[in-house]
């Protein structure tokens, strides 16, 4: 297929998956708390509403910062698509976009002048000192496989079995990685959580907001989907969908189950499964 | 037509051109990524600035000079 074709292809596939798997998640916390919550295609319809909506860039916005960091956004889950379902590129790569995502979460809530973006993007650099550890699960795979390569590593699954069954605490890393980067009421994610308001997020509104949420939809998908791969190796579309769908009501569960936690105990709670993640692989790999 | 919305249609011009003569041309790998990081973002940022509604000019003044009573 012409390489522009499998990405833009691969882009809006991961929008519209995302887009209904946080309708998913959603629906799955809601019905926990015996609501009927929102239709499936809640976030779609948001999306499009937002680019319709009315849409006034603040006097205290750091411009074009404001709206350029939406475009940053954007392009570095791009990228990771690029690197990922269209190339499967170097793992190595995933990991600086994700370093990269927290200095945009940064920017952008400093570039609001809001108060309560500025709170959130003081939390974006207190959560990657968690968050990144946390993606230290890569170093593990290299050290169970031998390569960054992420064709490799699904040849390698291929030949030995999936990764979960032999690194699952390193699996457990990665799904503490996934829940700090969920969206809805998630216990880790201290960026966005509700006690200021939407985090970075609140100043950028209307046609910026819906622009925010199709990337947000992208890295949801990414991470879904990176997690899939590197676990389970290859898969069918339909069991990449089915793994989606069964790994975001799980979060939702865990999200509609758990209190939000404050930025001291999130950030103690990924750092001590970080450890536990680390020290617990490298002992199995060695004495087990 | 406002200046928002016209930077809007230039973007999305360049970025559909862009976008089109990777997709027919099929240029090398490289350039095909360039175009896609830059011009895909900025193509949905310019679908943005055209849709988006603006609020009347007479409301102007409201919004900026009124003291913020919203509490």
């Amino acid at each position: 297929m012409n390489l522009m074709a499998d990405i833009l292809l691969n882009v809006t596939i991961a929008f519209l998956v995302g887009s209904v798997l946080f309708g998913i998640q959603r629906k799955v916390m809601a019905r926990i708390q015996l609501r009927p919550g929102p239709p499936i295609i809640q976030h779609l319809l948001h999306t499009m509403k937002f680019f319709i909506k009315e849409t006034v860039f603040p006097k205290t916005a750091a411009m074009p910062f404001y709206v350029v960091i939406t475009v940053i956004l954007c392009a570095i889950w791009v990228a990771a698509v690029i690197v990922g379902p269209v190339t499967q590129g170097p793992l190595l790569l995933l990991f600086a976009i994700f370093a990269i995502h927290k200095i945009v979460e940064h920017n952008a809530g400093s570039s609001s002048g809001s108060p309560y973006g500025k709170l959130s993007c003081v939390r974006a650099v207190f959560s990657a000192a968690a968050e990144l550890p946390l993606f230290a699960v890569l170093i593990i795979i290299f050290l169970q496989t031998g390569t960054m390569q992420l064709s490799t590593i699904v040849a390698y699954q291929a030949e030995h079995g999936a990764l979960i069954f032999t690194l699952p605490l390193a699996a457990m890393m990665f799904i503490a990685l996934i829940i700090s980067k969920s969206y809805y009421y998630s216990p880790l994610n201290i960026t966005l959580a509700k006690d200021i308001v939407s985090g970075f997020e609140t100043e950028h509104f209307g046609m910026l907001r819906g622009f925010i949420m199709i990337s947000e939809a992208i890295t949801w998908y990414m991470l879904l989907w990176v997690f899939l791969t590197v676990f389970f190796g290859a898969l069918s579309p339909l069991m990449y969908l089915i793994g989606m769908v069964i790994l975001t009501a799980l979060i939702g569960a865990v999200n509609a189950l758990t209190p939000i936690l404050n930025p001291n105990h999130s950030v103690m709670t990924e750092i001590t499964l970080a450890f536990i993640g680390i020290v617990g692989s490298i002992i199995m790999m060695f004495y087990i | 037509m406002d200046k928002i919305k016209s930077i809007g249609w230039i973007i999305i011009v360049i970025s559909a051109v862009a976008i089109l003569y990777a997709l027919i041309f099929n240029p090398a790998a490289w350039i095909v990524y360039a175009i896609s990081l830059i011009f895909i973002p900025l193509f949905i940022l310019s679908l943005g600035l055209i849709s988006m509604a603006q609020g009347k000019k007479e409301d102007d003044e409201d919004k900026t000079k009124e003291p913020f009573i919203g509490y």
